[in-house]
């Protein structure tokens, strides 16, 4: 970490975190009942949930968003190859339909 | 006193050895799990008869879990914040916090996997436990890593001497916590919500 005097809260971030998770636990109790939202749509915010938490964690946690920018290409690379082969999976999938 | 900053004065890239090792160890896992993850989403949307938990996997228990290993996270950075400030008690006390909320993660997961048993559901019961057994199975080996990791370097914390130039190591081991705390808070979800 590059700089300590200015370090997030910690405890805060962690607040946020189970928060968040509790709200996806909810929406999914609720989405089949009173909340009539399609199964798609709760699959979406579900992960978008989990995908903010996933951020939260490797930018303040992991230090990411200050650290060197190295480590954070280091952290993207998967990503990048992970959005290939996700990519190659579907097309051959719509492609067999 | 090896310094971090004298530390990074030593390599090319400004970045510790150890730190960009676990950084690239790190991205090698993340195509693991995701590799595991991706088997998971392409069996389950190309069999329309998914069989899903039926009621044998606990919401409940399923969420204490997560806000178990949410809260490892925060001990852990907090720790290495103690670190920071040359805290070495307040190191120690969150460190021992995160392995006994490691421990308890494991437990509570070995609770639901005997109740699984005990209701004859295993691996090859059907496409869904097997996907559950592996991703969870694996999941919770990287956890028992991570105790080990944790341990290891809650162990040099006892030796003033050594922890002065150890204490990169809980950097390292707060990056591969937070990494299996990341993969489970998309494991939980898919296995358990949706």
């Amino acid at each position: 970490m590059t700089s300590r005097s200015l370090q997030p809260n910690y405890l805060l971030i962690g607040i946020w975190l189970a928060g968040l998770m509790l709200l996806g636990v909810l929406l999914a109790e609720v989405s089949g009942g009173w909340l009539h939202i399609p199964h798609w749509g709760t699959v979406m915010l579900i992960l978008g949930l989990s995908t903010t938490k996933a951020l939260l964690v490797a930018l303040y946690y992991m230090h990411l968003e200050s650290d060197r920018r190295l480590l954070a290409m280091i952290a993207l690379a998967p990503l990048v190859l992970i959005i290939l082969a996700v990519g190659v999976v579907f097309s051959s999938h719509l492609v067999r339909l | 006193m090896a310094s971090t900053a004298h530390l990074e004065a030593q390599t090319a890239t400004g970045v510790p050895n150890g730190k960009l090792g676990m950084w690239l160890f790190l991205a090698s896992e993340v195509m693991f799990f995701t590799g595991l993850i991706a088997a998971y989403v392409v069996l389950r949307l190309s069999n329309p008869s998914w069989p899903g938990p039926e009621g044998h996997l606990s919401v409940p228990l399923g969420t204490l879990n997560t806000l178990i290993l949410i809260g490892s996270s925060v001990t852990i950075v907090l720790a290495l914040a103690a670190s920071q400030r040359n805290a070495l008690a307040a190191t120690r006390g969150w460190l021992l916090l995160t392995i006994v909320l490691g421990a308890s993660f494991l437990g509570i997961k070995g609770v639901e996997y005997s109740a699984k048993f005990a209701h004859e559901i295993f691996p090859s019961t059907n496409v869904f436990w097997s996907c559950y057994f592996v991703l969870t199975g694996f999941h919770g080996l990287h956890i028992l890593g991570g105790l080990s990791f944790n341990l290891f370097v809650l162990s040099r914390t006892f030796h003033q001497t050594t922890w002065a130039s150890q204490r990169q190591r809980l950097e390292l081991a707060g990056l591969y916590w937070h990494f299996v705390d990341i993969v489970w808070i998309f494991l939980f979800p898919l296995l358990y919500l949706l």
